[in-house]
């Protein structure tokens, strides 16, 4: 490592919350919804800041339009994400052009110092005793999280990685925090306040109740949209 | 060496201080040698309980202080020869509170012989309960069966072994579980939680189950605690509690809807 006495400025992986603004393919209105959207929260959207993601196929001028009503709405807009056709269009609207695949992790590699070119040694995963109780935050940072025992209510435990806890879920967990989203939750007694992957969730009076209870594991549909549940008898 | 026993739940009002007070009060009956704290300053309580109100001239905030000595504020029951009372102050706030100050004076009535020192913490999560969670070697968790109280207790579980010295110095506090205010009936009817659903969340072992009793009100004013009013089930169910933390195996009471016969269900008596 680095024997240099002086500090340097340093590129770090922070994380900041930014949501993705999805326009489903076909979804006509966007003007209207997005008045509406601001009306019925103005707080909340004069705080966000958003990644449009077109639908694919869209005229170029339809895109300048929905940016223009966006901006017109004072809500921060960083850039474009979906279809790399619209990498153009960015640029064009002086817009950055945000990469659907793995932020993150490419970004980093990418201006990383010399050193970190090897690729990362495979971290093991983070093992926890339970009960993980109410009130208690564990973070599995890049690596899986393996709890032994029960998630109390009120508690929040997320992952890089996947999740798997061996016992009752009751808080709060996530998996693919950085937005990975092939990662999974495994859990053997399914009771939980709120589940995510890669920033899509669900609260638990969204989780099918044929699940509550089971042995269910968790990931995203083929879509990444989607929270898809599978339990085992 | 004097086991420190922390009684606390997160919530207030769920019977911390009738549980302190019965539980040091068990322990010297079994013959230990016991002091029981109140380590909420600002709301003292605990003398009351015990009835000793008119007899506390210093209290922990003026021993943590150097204003007396232990022996000046120990004050001694005068039912049970091996139980002592340190009562809180009224006057200061829980900043009087140190972990330098209160871990000195725990130190000092371990020298003096105490086997158990049992800390009556106040509700909440700062100051008074982090300090009187601080030094436990064990804690009895005080519970009402109702999931905001649960959830507490939760909470404070959650503190117990982290914050702990034991949990920093990679030990482990010993849990134990009380349930209070229990109600058979009331479980019964599902307006309650039942003492397995209280055990099935917080994952801890039931040390006792008191039932919803008159006779704690009543001892609570008169300042006698509740254990040595054994013809009532909460004195009873409590004199279980303490023998189960002693070691002893009991079969639990008081958990089982009563069978009330024709003529007290036509009259509604007990």
């Amino acid at each position: 490592m680095s024997e240099e006495q002086v500090p340097t400025p340093q590129i770090r992986a922070n994380r900041y919350s930014l949501m993705t603004l999805e326009w489903p393919p076909g979804a006509s209105k966007f003007d209207h919804w997005l008045s509406a959207q601001c009306e019925k929260a103005p707080a909340l959207m004069a705080e966000i800041n958003l990644v449009l993601k077109p639908p694919v196929g869209l005229p170029d001028v339809a895109i300048e339009q929905a940016v223009a009503s966006i901006k017109a709405q004072g809500i921060g807009l960083i850039g474009l994400t979906g279809d790399p056709m619209y990498r153009a269009v960015a640029t064009r609207l002086e817009l950055q052009w945000v990469s659907a695949q793995n932020v993150t992790e490419s970004n980093i590699s990418a201006v990383a110092g010399p050193e970190s070119t090897v690729p990362a040694q495979p971290t093991h995963a983070m093992v926890v005793e339970g009960p993980v109780r109410s009130g208690v935050q564990i973070y599995a940072k890049d690596r899986d999280l393996v709890v032994w025992g029960q998630v109390s209510a009120g508690a929040e435990i997320m992952a890089d990685g996947h999740v798997h806890v061996y016992g009752r879920l009751l808080g709060r967990v996530a998996a693919g925090v950085s937005g990975a989203t092939d990662r999974q939750i495994f859990c053997q007694q399914f009771e939980p306040t709120l589940v995510s992957i890669a920033g899509i969730y669900a609260s638990s009076d969204q989780v099918p109740e044929t699940l509550w209870s089971a042995t269910v594991r968790v990931g995203l549909d083929a879509s990444g949209q989607t929270l898809s549940y599978q339990t085992h008898e | 060496m004097a086991t420190v026993v922390t009684v606390t739940s997160g919530k207030g009002g769920v019977g911390k201080t009738t549980s302190s007070a019965a539980i040091a009060a068990g322990l010297a009956q079994a013959g230990h040698r016991t002091v029981v704290i109140d380590f909420d300053v600002g709301l003292r309580n605990l003398d009351l309980i015990m009835g000793v109100e008119r007899r506390v001239v210093f209290d922990f905030v003026n021993v943590i202080s150097g204003e007396a000595s232990l022996n000046q504020a120990l004050i001694q029951d005068k039912r049970i020869e091996q139980l002592s009372i340190l009562a809180a102050s009224q006057t200061k706030d829980k900043d009087a509170l140190t972990e330098d100050g209160v871990g000195r004076v725990l130190d000092e009535l371990a020298e003096m012989g105490f086997e158990y020192i049992v800390c009556d913490s106040p509700a909440g999560i700062e100051k008074g309960a982090t300090m009187a969670l601080h030094f436990a070697d064990h804690a009895v968790i005080v519970t009402n069966p109702e999931v905001s109280s649960v959830r507490d207790s939760d909470r404070i579980l959650g503190i117990l072994q982290s914050k702990s010295k034991r949990a920093k110095e990679g030990g482990k506090v010993v849990e134990h579980l009380l349930v209070t205010r229990y109600d058979p009936d009331r479980v019964d009817q599902g307006e309650m939680l039942s003492t397995d659903d209280v055990c099935d969340i917080l994952a801890v072992d039931l040390i006792g189950v008191i039932p919803e009793s008159k006779a704690v009100l009543k001892a609570s004013n008169t300042g006698v605690p509740v254990i040595l009013d054994m013809q009532s089930d909460a004195g009873q169910a409590y004199g279980d509690a303490v023998a189960r933390f002693l070691g002893e195996e009991r079969p639990m009471r008081f958990v089982d809807l009563k069978k009330r016969g024709l003529l007290s269900r036509m009259f509604g008596g007990d």
